[in-house]
């Protein structure tokens, strides 16, 4: 199989890490190479060091790119898993690797409060953390994303099975279940009928 | 009255009419012959729509139902070549690389009504029901789910026409249509009211069918089988009126159709001349065959260095691509450039056959751009393009008489369309239109 990438999008908390960790399991599963850049873990290693302010932001995202993209070219499976706030550096990534999925992982940002895992929204609601997305930073969402999951409305598992489907729509992973071929006497009857309309 | 009235679902509701042109249902409006059509199109938008290339229907409603040009949905024509090989296939619905707009309805739990919609052979598991039309040849394989099969086969439907013997025999052409449509309007009936659905969508085919045996009878009025002709397209009227009449009453005639749609794949015009263009490229020198009456691409001779798959896909004869490449990467460059200009400079008597020659790039974008071809010629109306090596001539006519046009496609939307209309723009349209 060709390496892709698989790009979640999505303000924090919305569900990117767990569903791309369900993802990579499956994947792995299915015989495949798999690597995950979780953005909270390539800030400790990768891009230690780096801020929030948006140029930050942006040397962040086109480093996960960078990497995403060899991996590709390797036929890795490439999972980014990141904030990753604006539009532009997401559609200059799709633009390097090609074989590029983007997830948007939509949840309002009511529920990301009222979630707040991490607690981080409430901290940044006390004036601790300056420049956080969706609340004193921007998150400009995709235009066109491959996929939307609605982490507010789905369960994991729907907004999994939900990417899968996408994946092998898109020829990427294989189909789980088969899908027949044309038989030698349909390929000769398809074969005759575009030539009667001379399409052949 | 009832003190809480169920909130009426948000569906869309589309009717494609296969190779219809914008300028052929303008007149039929304005003409009288299609009154139902005139009643719906005098409101709204009504745009004339460029389509993707090649303007054919096993690229077009590909690139309608996933939004998307082929170097995404990975369909370039009703054949290709085996990776690495000569080898003809024709790519099935499988081979299809971004979801149909009902995959994604399908995803979020709505329910799709698709019935006779090319390229979509054999057809896979959806959220509701789908039978594949053109190049559909069984109708088991045709039909999701299969419990349809047997209620479909009841009611004498039939995918196609009969198209070896239509294409000879215009009487029996006739009645073959009628006989799908009639066919067609069983199955609207039955799955309309059958599922609780959110999308529905017919496509009607025998339109294409009936212009690419008879487009000189539609524009000749003595022609013996005009107003047969043009009996058709009235039935098909009667048809569209009779669907949009009941979506509009089960929505609520206050939204004027908002949600109901009609559009064309590709548009139609006269043929002058056929073109072959592999007898072009082998009189200039860019093809040989290895035996002197070939009949596919696999005949070439080494030291080839281009070849053409219908209608007008050029593709350069690249080593480590093809087993008989003959054109390193650099040389490829300074080849494409001279082929272009060639093609551009191609004359008919005193007429330009081009009307455009693109690179891949200016016309696909995705990851499966590279599996386009090199160059994509776009003819002038009237040109038809053909990827023949049997042929001993560059110009030529058979008894086809309509042939494919890329920017006379239409496309109607009770609602604002914007200025220009682009086929891969109708996805997210009608997809906003469902909730």
């Amino acid at each position: 199989m060709k390496g892709f990438t698989l790009w979640f999008t999505g303000m924090s908390g919305a569900g990117k890490s767990t569903i791309a960790e369900k993802i990579e399991e499956i994947l792995l599963e299915r015989g495949m190479k798999v690597e995950v850049l979780d953005g909270d873990v390539v800030r400790t290693n990768l891009s230690k060091g780096l801020g929030f302010s948006k140029e930050d932001r942006d040397i962040n995202i086109r480093r996960i790119g960078f990497v995403s993209h060899i991996l590709t070219r390797n036929d890795v499976v490439a999972i980014a898993a990141a904030i990753s706030p604006y539009r532009e550096i997401r559609d200059e990534n799709r633009k390097l690797i090609g074989r590029f999925v983007e997830v948007h992982c939509k949840c309002p940002l009511d529920t990301l409060k009222e979630r707040d895992v991490k607690g981080l929204y409430a901290k940044a609601a006390r004036g601790e953390i300056k420049e956080f997305t969706g609340v004193s930073d921007p998150y400009e969402e995709p235009l066109k994303p491959e996929v939307i999951v609605d982490t507010d409305k789905e369960s994991v598992e729907e907004s999994v099975a939900k990417i899968l489907r996408t994946l092998e729509l898109m020829g990427y992973i294989p189909p789980s279940g088969e899908e027949d071929e044309y038989t030698a006497e349909e390929e000769e009857k398809i074969k005759s009928r575009l030539q009667d309309l001379g399409y052949i | 009255m009832a003190l809480f009235r169920k909130k009426k679902k948000k569906r869309a509701c589309v009717i494609g009419l296969d190779g219809v042109p914008h300028s052929l249902i303008s007149r039929f409006c304005e003409e009288g012959v299609t009154p139902a059509l005139a009643k719906i199109l005098a409101s709204g938008s009504l745009r004339k729509m460029k389509v993707t290339l090649p303007e054919i229907s096993s690229v077009s409603w590909p690139s309608f139902m996933t939004g998307s040009d082929p170097g995404t949905h990975g369909i370039f024509g009703f054949i290709d070549l085996r990776p690495g090989t000569y080898n003809m296939f024709f790519p099935s619905f499988r081979d299809l690389k971004a979801p149909a707009l009902w995959d994604k309805l399908g995803m979020d739990k709505k329910t799709s009504v698709v019935i006779n919609q090319p390229s979509t052979y054999p057809a896979r598991k959806v959220e509701g029901i789908l039978i594949s039309g053109f190049v559909a040849i069984d109708l088991v394989k045709a039909i999701y789910p299969p419990s349809y099969i047997s209620k479909i086969k009841a009611m004498d439907y039939q995918i196609d026409i009969d198209t070896m013997r239509s294409r000879q025999d215009h009487d029996f052409c006739f009645s073959e249509l009628d006989r799908t449509l009639a066919g067609r309007e069983k199955a609207y009936q039955l799955l309309w009211k059958d599922l609780d659905w959110d999308y529905f969508e017919l496509v009607i085919t025998g339109t294409d069918r009936l212009q690419h045996y008879m487009w000189n009878v539609l524009e000749d009025p003595s022609h013996a089988n005009y107003h047969r002709a043009l009996d058709y397209y009235r039935k098909v009227d009667a048809l569209v009126g009779k669907i949009y009449e009941r979506f509009c009453d089960e929505s609520g005639h206050e939204r004027d159709g908002d949600g109901f749609f009609l559009l064309s794949d590709h548009g139609f015009c006269q043929i002058k001349q056929e073109v072959y263009l592999n007898t072009w490229l082998e009189k200039e020198g860019y093809i040989t065959y290895n035996k002197p009456s070939p009949q596919t691409v696999a005949d070439i001779a080494e030291g080839t260095k281009a070849f053409v798959l219908d209608p007008g896909r050029i593709y350069i004869n690249r080593k480590g691509k093809y087993p008989l490449g003959a054109v390193g990467e650099d040389e490829a460059r300074d080849l494409i450039e001279e082929i272009r200009d060639k093609l551009l400079r191609l004359h008919f008597e005193d007429e330009t056959v081009m009307e455009n020659v693109s690179l891949r790039d200016e016309v696909y974008s995705g990851p499966f751009s590279g599996e386009g071809p090199d160059l994509i010629a776009t003819a002038h109306h009237g040109y038809d393009l053909k990827g023949s090596v049997a042929k001993k001539v560059i110009f030529g006519r058979t008894d086809l008489e309509g042939m494919h046009t890329w920017d006379d496609a239409f496309f109607w939307t009770a609602g604002d369309a914007g200025e220009h209309v682009h086929i891969t723009g109708l996805s997210d349209m009608i997809l906003n239109k469902v909730g």
